[in-house]
Formats: C-alpha cells, structure tokens, sequence
C-alpha cells in the first residue's frame, strides 16, 4: 500500500492530508494585512476613488467605431463635439474590438437642447454603422447621469452594507459561537477595505456595478469563511474535555481539511469571473460587465485569502482569551512532555489509527513541535 | 452515528422524480401560458432602447407620499401610452419612477417626466429683455395696468383669422409673437448664447430652503420686491422654483427661452382644467402651435377672463416659465391656441404633456440613457460568451479534479440551468422581471456558486473516505454534513442579495435578483439531483469504484484505516513507519 510519505504534495493537498502549520505562523499574516490594511487606508485617505460619472454626474456617448467611410477615430469625434457645444469634451476613448469596437466620450452634463444637435452632428459627419450594416442614428448610445443619482446610489448602498453587517452578525451569533462572528466580522471589514483600496491605488473607475459588486463580495467571503469555521467547530467539539490537541491544532487541521475545498472552490468561481472580465473588457471594453467581474475577482482573491490566513487565527486568538481554552492547551503540553519523557508512548492512545499517517507526513510542521508527540489527527474519530 | 441505520433508506429515484416534476410543470406553464413566448423579458441596455429614471424631488426633502408618486406613475403611463411605442413600461421603484423604453423610438421619453403644471396668469408688467441692464425698465411705468394695449395694433393686421382665436401668432423668433414686436426695446432675438434652463435642478434638502427664499421675493405682493426680483432674476441659471410656484401669488418668471422676464399676476386658471391639447400647424404663419379645449367649468372661466380683459395680455405658464403671452384681442368661449417657438416635436410633446395631466409631484431627470440595438445585442452577445466561456473553465476543471463527479457537476448545471430559464421566461411573464445586464453577470458570478455546493458535498465524501469509510457508506453521512454546511453557506449569500435587492436602487436590483434566484434554485438542484444521482453511483459496481470519481488516492489512504483497525485495537497502527511502539 502507498507509503504516506510517498504522496505527492498534490496528493497530500487533495486529500487533506497537507498538514500546512497556519496557524502557527499567524504573527506573519497579522502583519501582512496590517500593512496591506495601512496601504489601502493611506491611498483611501489620499487618493481617494476615480469616480464615474454615475457619481460626479455627466453624460456619456458611445457610438460604434465603424461608420460608412471607414473607421472613426476619436480625433474625429472630438472634433465633432467642439463643432456642436463649443469646447472639449473630458475622455473621448475608443474600447472593446471587432463588431462592437466603439467610441465612448465622456463629458460635462449635457442638457437635452445640446444633446440633440450632437447626436444629429455624429450621425451626419461620421455616418457610424448600425447593427444591419447601415448608417443609422440610432446606433447612438448615450446616458445622462445627474450628480445627484450617484450620491443615491451611494446612500442607498451604504444603508445595504450596514444592513447586511447587522444582519450577518445576528446570523453568525445565532449560528456560531460569538468568538466565530466577531471573527468573521473582522475578516469581512479586511475585504471591504482591501477591496475599496484596490481601486483606489490601480485608480480604477468607480461605477454603480463596482459598489454592487463590493456587496456582494461581502456574500462571497463570509461564505468561504463559513465553511471553514464550520470544520473548525466540528474539529474543536468536546475538546476541552480531551488532551488529543489545543484548540489551535483543531483549528489549523480544520484549515488543511478544507484547503482544497477552498482554492477549489474560489477558483471555481473566479473561473466564469475571469470569463466575464476577458469578454467584457475584450468585446465591450466597459460598463456593467467589466466594472463587476473586475471588482469580484479583486474581492474573491481577497476574501479567500483572508478567510485562511485571517479569520481563522483571529478565531484563535480569541478563544485563547477563554482560561479553559488556555488551560486545555496547558494540559496537552503536558501530556506531551510527558509522553516525551517517557520516550515516546503514547498515552492518548484512543487517537485514531491516522495519526500516523499525518505524523508523518507533518514531520516538518511546528505546530505541535514536541519530539515523538502526535501532533495533529484526523476527526471523527469520536464517531468510530 | 443515528444515520448510519437511516442510510439505506435514501431512495434517489424519488428525489429526481420530483425534480424531473418541477421541470414538467415549469416548461408546461412555459408552453401552455403566455402565448408561447419562449423568451425571457430582455433589459433595454440588452435589446436596445432608453431608460429615464426620475427622481421625485419634495420641498421639504421628505420622502414624497406613496400616493402622489403612484398617481404620477399613472399619469406618466398614460403619457408614454400616448407616444404609441409598444412595450413600454413605467416602474416604481423605491422614490423613483423609472421609464423603459425598447427599440429606438424612445427618446421622446426623455421629457415624459415633465411636471406640466400650466397655469394661466395675468401680465402684470413684461416682457424685459432678460439681458438687459438694470437702468433699462423704463417700460414698467407706462405698462403697469400691462401696458401692452397697444399691442394688439401692429400684428393685428393680419387679424384674428382664426374664429375664435387669440390674435396671436407665432413668429419663427420672438416667443411672444403679438405683444413683443410693438415694444421699442423689443426684446428681440438675442444671441442665445445660454443653455435654456430647466437642466439638471438642485439637491433635495436645498431644493426646500431654496424654494421658500424664492416664494418670498419672486412671490412677493410688495410691488418694491417685486420690481427688485424682475431685475435681479437670471433666466440663465436653473429654477429652483420650477414647479413648485404658489399659483395663489404672483410670479415673476421667464419666458422658456430664457430671453425676456415678467411680472405676472396670480394663476386665474390651471391647466387641469384643459379637456384636450393637440399639436397643430399654425394657420396663421411658420411652425406649430398647440390647441387647447377647456372642460366646460375652465371654458367658463377662460371666456370670463377674455371678455374681461381683452386688449389685456395673458401668460401660459408652463412649469414657472412663460411659454407665450399673448394679447387678448377678443372674448374666447373654445378654443385657444398657444403658440412660442415652437417645433413640430416641441408642440406635440406639450401637447401630450397637457393632455396627460399634470404630475403631483416634481421630478428630476436622475438618470437618462439610450442604448442603441447594436449595442445592446454587442452586451448580450458578450454576456452569452461570457457565460459559455465560464462554465467550459468550470466544466472543464469539474473534470479534471473530480471525473465521473465532475460529469455529475456538468449534469446538475445544465439541469440548473434548465430550470433557470423556465423561471426567468415566467416571472417575465408573471412580475415583469427584465434580464439586463447586471442580471446576466448575477447568473455568471453564481455558475461559482453553484459549484462550490458540489465542491462541499465532494470534499466532504473524501473526508469520509481518509477516515476509512468505503465510498458507498460514505455518501449518506458526509451529505448530512455537507448539507448543512451548504444551507448556511447558501443562506448568507441569500442573504445578501436579498437586501441588496430590497435596499439598492437601478440595475443593483437584477443583479440581486439573479444572484438570489440561483441560490435558491442551487439547493434544489443539490438536494434534488446532485445528491440522489451520487447515491445511485455509489451503489452502482462499475460507477462506484473510487478511481473513477478522482477520490483514488484518498481511498488509499482510507484503506489503511480499514486495514489497520481490527489488527491494532486501541494503539495506533505502524503502516511501514517508525514513529508508534
């Protein structure tokens, strides 16, 4: 039969077996996101958003890049729009490619008596090409946004966020313990500022899709932390009345079990996101598509890494605040040292027969460093 | 554990007999209802056409009252109705009323959300050129009774050709066609270099303070303000007052164009009272003007008010702005015309405006956008792309990493998908649901979520499996688990599509909804397909051997356990290792 220490690492990832030491190394990720936390704070702080025009209120234009005399360069739309309202337009770009290649503009408020000569001036000078091959008017695209439709979206997106928080609060109390919820709360705060910062420092466009897609990103991370918190309560039941391993030890195996499940899982989903950005940007070039797979891949990557390396040793730092979680691990070192001094036996023996398997294979994880200990085991065995 | 006597109960079949019933009866109502359609609603920025969403805007910055919003979705329906588009739609949502248009003929319903309130108010004094310097009103002396008798002289030369008209006419340029030429300083054709107002209007909160400040000076009975209003007011700048004139008071206003200002009496008539308005050519000259019948109780009044004061001039108002006064040349008992500056679109759209009521409440334009059919099919086309590209990458990895489980994966998918379809043509039918682009990247971002419920139950069964069990006991007792995990995994991401829907405003909405939607309809793909479908693999002999599902390796080292545990008892088994006694 396969020789444990034969697996391959893949192997040992797949089933669960890895036995990283996460936990133990949670200094190392506590300054990590403090750093990336400051980062992003900073650039909020000082940089603050490149807001759309959903936002700042203005209108927009977009035409296809084809029109009956060859293509239309953004020179010629500017020229165009100076000729109709007398100065510049703010962006005029030209996005997305093949049929629907297009030219966006971007421009101060428009009021309906200027619109109109400009949509008739564009379609007459540059002739752009409809969807049936033929010049048409119609293949105008604009949108007009009022300053004061971004701030409502905004309010209305914040009252959603603090809504949600209160509600996933009194769901994760409800569900978990309440060291899990805080937890997980401190978690999905990393998300939202990692997130917002993101596009803060890169300076990507602020859109109505981006503050939906940072909501639901909220979703997506407490999902993935939910799933890990759930082993983690499975691993750590009964254990204060046991000295097989401290809770800590519950927690990083609970970790390695759902390791895979959980890079399987993000890349699972970020896969059709992926899908949705490469289109989106590639054919379209902008709106809805791209502005939401965007602000989903950045808040995916994030969520899941936080849910590993931050939710989870919060969780232990927090319970390592309970005295009898305390005194528990105090027991088990005990117990270890124990066993050590006399070389070796095992005195917890009701662990399970696959404690050697991931001795083995952990022979270089530190987390339970005790020469001859045992450190980690598999769940359940309390069932067999 | 308690299940383990329960396990062999789980009977498969029945739970995809009652799915395969959910499908039936979808796709029966699908077929059997609605005519057939076997399209789902599409949104206007996938089809093509124009979205205006508008924003009720109160005095006091409280949210307006449901009724008056209701009332003026009404009458926004009716107007639209009037523009004879078909399948257009006016929504409520939260304080606004958004406006959907399909196809191209939808710019029109970018002036839908025009409060009309017409008034009809006496000219007290105007009209002054609105460009002109402060020194130059000596008109107002001379025409304080409204001064403008005279007028009816010079343009009165081609008379009243109409039976009953008013002696006005409508002259490519001055608004005010009769009285406007006599006056010396005529406030002629400017150079209108300004944007005409009427654009984008102020924040709520300043909306209220403002519109008191301008009721107290531009609403004053003090003659003295009033003059210093007259003077004082920029016709170019936006009207906060706009709509929210006190029409017991009088006002002073601008004309539409914005070129000439006037004092004007309190309102003797509102527009409500006007039975119909049509667009007409003016017989009488160049362009259109509108023609207005009065009900009978606003026919009576209006023909009071002429007899009384023929010679006299007399101002439609339409929103704050004077739109044109004319001068009473004769009695009027039917119809009237109003004419301004008017195009053939401009003079049908008042018409319209004038026809459908007036809206309680005033609103502004929040947002406008038209998407032409091109792009529209472009965003739908990259949606579709997207969608397919995204579940090859899930299928194939689903493959990759599970096998035969996978293929469950693919399976359970397009079933989802099934049913999703069936569900979206439906609520188009039966709630009016529209697919927009938001909503196709909801259905994208949850083909993920979808997965990750197999990914669980998956990874769950391998966790059975390291710990010794066989692959067939496996499967009832990690489902127990895993379906708990998927239900609370699943019920926060309900969670927050759920508020978003109910909370967020504009294209939020579908995403919440799809991604809400899937959800739901994840667990019933899970509970009802995914899971019978691994029961029955399991107990198949030739499916069920582990190497075919991707869970070779952990059966390996799950056979050790099975090995080891009789032989070692309570110590820990030594598997070619050296660590155990």
């Amino acid at each position: 039969m396969t020789n444990p220490e034969s697996l391959s690492g893949w192997t040992r990832l797949t089933t669960g077996t890895a036995n990283v030491d996460i936990i133990g190394r949670r200094r190392t990720w506590y300054i990590g996101f403090g750093v990336l936390i400051a980062v992003c704070l900073l650039s909020l702080v000082f940089r603050g958003f490149n807001l759309g025009i959903d936002f700042t209120g203005g209108s927009q234009i977009q035409l296809p890049a084809t029109g009956a005399n060859g293509t239309i360069s953004t020179q010629q739309v500017d020229r165009v729009y100076e000729g109709v309202i007398g100065f510049a337009p703010e962006v005029t770009q030209s996005v997305g490619s093949g049929d629907a290649a297009s030219i966006v503009l971007q421009s101060e408020p428009l009021t309906p008596e200027q619109l109109v000569p400009l949509r008739e001036a564009l379609f007459t000078q540059l002739q752009p090409l409809g969807a049936d091959g033929a010049p048409s008017a119609a293949s105008i695209s604009d949108s007009q946004v009022s300053g004061t439709w971004g701030g409502e979206v905004t309010t209305q997106a914040l009252i959603a966020l603090a809504v949600f928080i209160v509600l996933v609060t009194l769901f994760l109390a409800f569900y978990f313990e309440r060291a899990m919820a805080a937890a997980a709360l401190i978690a999905l705060v990393n998300d939202i500022v990692v997130t917002a910062g993101v596009y803060s420092i890169i300076g990507l466009e602020v859109t109505p899709a981006t503050v939906i897609g940072l909501l639901t990103i909220l979703g997506f991370s407490l999902y993935d932390t939910v799933v890990v918190f759930d082993k983690v309560r499975e691993n750590s039941r009964g254990l204060l009345k046991l000295t097989r391993r401290t809770y800590a030890e519950a927690a990083n195996l609970a970790l390695n079990q759902t390791l895979m499940r959980s890079m399987n899982t993000s890349l699972i989903a970020i896969l059709p996101v992926l899908g949705l950005l490469v289109i989106g940007v590639g054919l379209l070039g902008v709106g809805t598509l791209a502005d939401l797979a965007l602000v989903q891949l950045v808040g995916m990557i994030i969520g899941v890494v936080s849910s590993l390396l931050l939710a989870t040793p919060v969780l232990v730092d927090i319970k390592l605040r309970d005295k009898r979680v305390r005194d528990q691990a105090a027991r088990v070192e005990a117990r270890r040292a124990r066993a050590a001094g006399r070389g070796g036996t095992d005195s917890d023996a009701e662990d399970d027969p696959a404690t050697d398997t991931l001795a083995a294979v952990s022979s270089s994880a530190p987390a339970a460093p005790r020469p001859g200990a045992r450190p980690t085991g598999k769940t359940g065995r309390r069932r067999g | 554990m308690a299940t383990s006597s329960g396990q062999q109960h789980v009977r498969p079949w029945r739970y995809l007999t009652a799915f395969a019933g959910i499908v039936v009866v979808l796709y029966a109502l699908v077929f059997l209802t609605g005519g057939g359609n076997l399209t789902p609603k599409l949104g206007i920025d996938l089809q093509g056409g124009t979205r205006v969403t508008l924003t009720a805007r109160t005095t006091d910055g409280q949210p307006p009252p449901r009724d008056q919003l209701i009332q003026a979705q009404d009458i926004i329906e009716q107007r639209v109705n009037g523009l004879g588009v078909s399948g257009a739609e006016v929504q409520l949502d939260g304080s606004n009323i958004v406006i959907t248009v399909p196809g191209d003929a939808g710019e029109q319903a970018r002036s839908l959300g025009q409060t009309a309130q017409l008034r009809f108010r006496e000219v007290l004094q105007g009209p002054v050129p609105a460009n002109q310097a402060a020194g130059q009103q000596p008109a107002p002396g001379q025409d304080a009774q409204s001064g403008q008798a005279p007028a009816s002289q010079a343009p009165a030369s081609p008379a009243p050709a109409q039976p009953q008209g008013m002696g006005e006419q409508s002259r490519p340029v001055a608004p005010v066609a009769q009285v406007a030429p006599l006056q010396d300083p005529p406030p002629t054709p400017a150079p209108s270099p300004t944007p005409s107002p009427g654009g984008l209007a102020p924040d709520d909160p300043r909306v209220a303070a403002e519109v008191t400040k301008l009721r107290e000076t531009r609403q004053s009975t003090d003659q003295a303000t009033q003059l210093q209003a007259l003077l004082s007011l920029n016709c170019g700048a936006p009207d906060p007052l706009q709509g929210y004139d006190d029409p017991t008071r009088p006002l002073v206003a601008c004309s539409e164009d914005g070129q000439n200002k006037y004092l004007l009496g309190p309102s003797f008539l509102e527009g409500t009272e006007i039975a119909s308005a049509q667009a007409q050519q003016n017989q009488q000259g160049v362009g259109w003007v509108v023609g207005l019948t009065f009900k009978p109780q606003g026919a009576d009044t209006w023909g009071r008010y002429t007899t009384e004061n023929v010679g006299k001039n007399v101002a439609f108002v339409l929103d704050g702005d004077v739109v044109s006064a004319p001068s009473i040349n004769q009695p009027i008992f039917g119809q009237t015309q109003i004419s301004g500056q008017f195009n053939q679109d401009r003079a049908q759209q008042l018409a319209q405006v004038l026809r459908y009521g007036s809206l309680p409440l005033s609103f502004d334009s929040g947002n406008a956008q038209t998407v032409s059919a091109s792009l529209g099919l472009a965003s739908l086309e990259a949606g579709l792309i997207a969608g397919a590209v995204g579940l090859v990458l899930v299928f194939a990895y689903c493959l990759f990493y599970y096998r035969l489980l996978g293929i469950l994966t693919i399976l359970s998918l397009a079933l989802s998908g099934l049913v999703v379809y069936a569900v979206l043509i439906l609520l188009g039918r039966w709630i009016g649901f529209t697919l927009d682009l938001a909503g196709v990247a909801g259905f994208i971002i949850a083909i993920g979520i979808t997965a990750d419920s197999f990914v669980i139950f998956f990874e769950r069964l391998k966790d059975e499996m390291r710990e010794g069990r066989t692959f067939r006991s496996a499967v009832p007792r990690s489902w127990e688990r895993a379906r708990r995990t998927i239900l609370t995994a699943d019920a926060v991401s309900f969670l927050a599509a759920a508020v978003l829907y109910i909370l967020a405003v504009g294209e939020v909405r579908g995403f919440a909804f799809t991604l809400g939607m899937s959800t739901v309809l994840d667990l019933v793909v899970v509970f009802l397909v995914t899971f019978p479908l691994v029961v029955l693999i399991s107990r198949s002999t030739s499916l069920g051997r582990p190497g075919l599902s991707g869970l070779g390796a952990v059966d390996r080292i799950g056979s050790r356990h099975r090995r080891a545990k009789p032989a070692v008892g309570r110590r820990a088994a030594t598997t070619g290792k050296g660590a155990g006694a």
